[in-house]
């Protein structure tokens, strides 16, 4: 009895958490879809500010960017972290803990600090801020997501189908090819997609690596805002948290949530 | 020439590794040390300019108090915002890994995580958004309550405490409902066959047996809150000087990059500090 | 310690009926096991007499108190469960004294009966122990320590020896006869395993699909089982069906059982002889062996008869002068027919 009333209580409780996680992002999409420009109400339907997106060239172009970055640091650091991974995985030696604690700081030094380090050094190095520093940056990030990703799913690996690989005269490449590959796709998948939503979503070492004028998309959203806000900026802020939130549900599905930030 | 079976293996595993861990050195281990090295120079050694080796960013930060002052308050904003964060997200977890059963908790779970990882620059935003003044939620209190509010909560620091438990909510959420999960039901059911009433389970059983996860949760909000710069130059307007928008500052408007780097090297260590002396729990939680 | 009845239980799972009216006295002082294949409905049972499971209809009473609307905590119940669920948090003592905490008993007082319990399954030396540290044994004594400290009315065993291997499955079997027949309590416990059943039990009970098919004392149960699913649950027997006659039961193949009460009989395994000649006893099948399986001490031989199977246990050393296969003769003496309802 008193039970259901708990149960009941603490659903509400939950539904409250969704309301307080959901409701802000809610209004500035609705916001997005108002006709006012100084978000007066009563609301008035209009896709306007959608249709400028189109027309601004400075948000298309950094939207551009951001999309192609994200995707070349997508396979850099799918295919370095899966390599990474099979080996952690496959070998046994003297200092794999270390190399396991040294995916942590990436991932738990904040990105402040990480991120002006990357500037100093790139600068120090004659290579200086532009795309190729905010890659290098974005992979080094997204690296630790698709190795602890695929690591995860390579713990749920037989490892006596590589033994039975081996028995039959498999070369390593074979196996790994016919065997470890497969069985590891979904979290190879799911690893891509995060290293994507890091880069993708990536405001801080952006914010320090890329050129004035030359940005990516959260990079030039926290610009503008700095300037005042416009519903433009809720437009292309409502594209993009619902193409992140789109990647991270298709994540979900490949990795069973086996993926902590 | 031939090799040993054990060697070959082990060239394979460099092969493999070694391209992961020259990038990480590449672009996180080798900046960092460059900003140790720099945080001890006058002034940034390219373009010309004259440098010499000096203590005087380190000076900087402990003759003023300035600089202390703004670390001591960013500290204080990790410990609020960490500690609403548990308080809030604890029940939370509990409710979904021990009373919420089946597809519905696996659907909630998922949804109290997704924004988590959606874009944290954008969520603050649309805090701006509702909170700004006449903005969305001036409005709604107003609409309910008969007299006449000015909320005004808008930059001030409820609202930087307000964004960054938004963002880092999920965390401890995330870290706890793993803990909870962990704890068999069987052993709530035994405890209850021993006669121990709803609250002596939590207080002797659950709270002991989630610490872990919930310490866990507690230090990866800290550690990141401390160091904040957006949230709280978005949301906290003139009150939003924090330590982190002073490292930004020396990066982007100052252009004083040795002083940037010690301070920088400064937060480090603090960090360092917290997450050596919390590693054995965050061991414990991982296993 | 107290006796424990239930009366008319229904408790349903969807359309699926876990209990179907079940009526059971389970008698003070008594070790009653509830067997049954999975998805009997046995540990519905136990976990209704816990109070985990809210039946429907019916009525629980501990010592004729009904206890339907009282909650786990306050039932008075000791409980052994199948995985143990020691608290990892805490020492084997702190485990132990758990419940004497929560009734807020004195640390004298508490110290004294956590130092008996610790003796009682003699672990008396392992009070500061964490549960990882202990064998699949001594977590079974711990949480048999921990169930019965507090003194309660009635102790329930949920599947207690399931995770042992088969040995000390056997000694632990041994050391909780002891410390039952020692306080005394009212047991009740639930296994699939019937051997396990009737080696504890001095009262069983055997449920299908929810519903209690027959209870009684193990002997009782197992030399008169009644019915087919009785006879071939609880040990294994041969089933022969045919028409009633005058002077026996003629069977499918012509063959007269003299002196079968029924249309149906069952014949356990162990009261069939073989034999390559013509046997004397009135009960004779002529059979086709199939295969001898060397056990041990005891052997097993499967016959064809009419394209059934019969099994046929015996001493090894019986079935040595028969050859690998071939026709035989199977017999029994007509008191090991029994009676059994289809």
């Amino acid at each position: 009895m008193s039970n259901g009333f708990l149960a009941h209580l603490g659903r509400a409780y939950v539904g409250l958490i969704l309301f307080f996680l959901y409701a802000p992002i809610l209004v500035m999409a609705a916001m997005s879809l108002n006709a006012s420009e100084f978000y007066q109400l009563p609301f008035r339907g209009s896709t306007e500010w959608y249709a400028r997106l189109w027309h601004n060239g400075e948000i298309l172009s950094a939207a551009w960017r951001s999309v192609w970055i994200a995707v070349i640091v997508t396979l850099i650091a799918t295919t370095l972290g899966t390599a990474a991974s099979v080996a952690l995985f496959r070998h046994d030696f003297r200092g794999k803990r270390v190399l396991q604690v040294l995916l942590f700081p990436p991932i738990a030094i904040p990105w402040l600090i990480t991120g002006t380090a990357m500037l100093i050094f790139f600068f120090g190095i004659g290579l200086g801020r532009g795309t190729p520093a905010v890659i290098i940056g974005h992979v080094a990030l997204a690296l630790p997501y698709v190795i602890v990703v695929v690591s995860a799913r390579l713990a749920t690996f037989d490892r006596t189908l590589e033994e039975a690989a081996r028995s039959l005269g498999a070369t390593p490449w074979q196996i790994t090819r016919a065997v470890t590959v497969p069985w590891i796709l979904p979290g190879i998948i799911a690893g891509g997609l995060f290293a994507f939503a890091v880069s993708f979503d990536q405001f801080v070492v952006s914010y320090f690596l890329s050129e004035p004028g030359d940005t990516t998309l959260p990079v030039l959203i926290y610009t503008s805002i700095r300037k005042g806000f416009t519903p433009e900026i809720n437009a292309i802020s409502t594209i993009i948290i619902a193409l992140s939130m789109g990647i991270m549900l298709l994540a979900a599905r490949y990795s069973n949530f086996g993926g902590e930030r | 020439m031939a090799m040993t079976l054990a060697g070959r293996d082990r060239r394979r595993a460099l092969a493999l590794l070694s391209p992961a861990y020259l990038w990480l050195t590449v672009a996180v281990f080798l900046p960092l040390s460059a900003m140790a090295f720099f945080s001890f120079l006058s002034d940034v050694p390219f373009g010309g300019k004259d440098w010499h080796a000096t203590l005087d960013n380190y000076r900087a930060f402990f003759q003023t108090a300035t600089y202390a002052t703004l670390l001591w308050k960013s500290l204080k904003l990790g410990l609020i915002v960490t500690v609403v964060s548990v308080v809030v997200g604890f029940p939370c977890a509990y409710v979904l890994a021990k009373i919420v059963k089946g597809r519905s908790r696996e659907a909630l779970f998922l949804l109290v995580i997704l924004p988590f990882w959606s874009n944290s620059l954008v969520r603050i935003f649309s805090w701006a958004i509702v909170l700004r003044g006449n903005g969305v939620l001036d409005r709604a209190v107003n609409a309910i309550l008969p007299w006449d509010v000015k909320l005004n909560l808008m930059f001030s620091p409820t609202a930087i405490v307000i964004g960054l438990v938004h963002s880092y909510l999920p965390y401890v959420i995330l870290t706890s409902y793993l803990a909870l999960q962990a704890i068999d039901d069987s052993l709530i059911e035994a405890a209850r066959s021993l006669g121990a009433r709803r609250r002596t389970i939590l207080w002797r059983l659950i709270l002991p047996l989630a610490a872990p996860g919930i310490l866990a949760g507690a230090v990866l909000i800290f550690v990141p809150v401390v160091g904040s710069f957006m949230e709280p130059r978005l949301l906290g307007g003139r009150v939003g000087t924090y330590y982190g928008t002073v490292i930004e500052d020396q990066f982007v408007a100052v252009f004083n990059w040795p002083l940037g780097a010690a301070l920088s090297f400064i937060l480090l260590a603090v960090v360092l500090a917290i997450l050596a002396a919390a590693s054995p729990i965050l061991r414990r939680a991982r296993t | 310690m107290a006796e424990v009845r239930v009366e008319n239980l229904v408790k349903t799972y969807g359309a699926a009926r876990a209990l179907d009216e079940v009526t059971l006295d389970f008698p003070d002082g008594g070790f009653f096991g509830l067997l049954g294949p999975s998805g009997s409905g046995k540990t519905t049972l136990l976990r209704a007499i816990a109070g985990f499971v809210l039946p429907e209809t019916g009525r629980v009473l501990i010592a004729d108190e009904p206890v339907e609307n009282v909650p786990v905590e306050k039932r008075g119940i000791g409980m052994v469960f199948q995985n143990y669920a020691l608290f990892p948090n805490m020492t084997v003592a702190e485990n132990i004294a758990f419940g004497l905490d929560v009734r807020k008993v004195g640390a004298a007082e508490k110290k004294r009966r956590v130092t008996e319990a610790l003796d009682l399954v003699q672990l008396g030396a392992f009070g500061a122990r964490k549960p990882h540290q202990l064998s699949g044994g001594q977590r079974q004594r711990v949480a048999m320590a921990r169930a019965i400290v507090t003194r309660p009315r009635v102790l329930l065993l949920d599947e207690p020896l399931s995770a042992l291997d088969k040995a000390l499955r056997v000694d632990m079997q041994i050391e909780l006869k002891r410390i039952q027949r020692e306080i005394g309590i009212t047991t009740i416990f639930v296994t699939h395993d019937q051997e396990e059943a009737l080696t504890l039990s001095d009262r069983i009970g055997i449920l299908k699909d929810g519903r209690l098919i027959r209870h009684g004392p193990p002997r009782e149960v197992y030399d008169d089982p009644r019915d087919s699913f009785t006879a071939t649950f609880l040990g294994d027997a041969r089933i022969f069906s045919g028409t009633r006659e005058a002077d026996g039961l003629r069977l499918a193949d012509g063959t007269l059982v003299p002196g079968a009460q029924g249309a149906t009989i069952a014949v356990r395994p162990e009261n069939f002889q073989l034999s390559a000649s013509e046997p004397n006893a009135p009960c004779r099948l002529r059979a086709h062996l199939v295969q001898k399986i060397f056990g041990g001490a005891l052997g097993t031989c499967l016959l064809d008869w009419q394209g059934e199977v019969i099994k046929v246990v015996g001493r090894d050393a019986d079935f040595r002068a028969l050859p690998e296969s071939g026709p035989v003769w199977v017999s029994w003496q007509p008191e090991h027919s029994v009676t059994i309802s289809p």
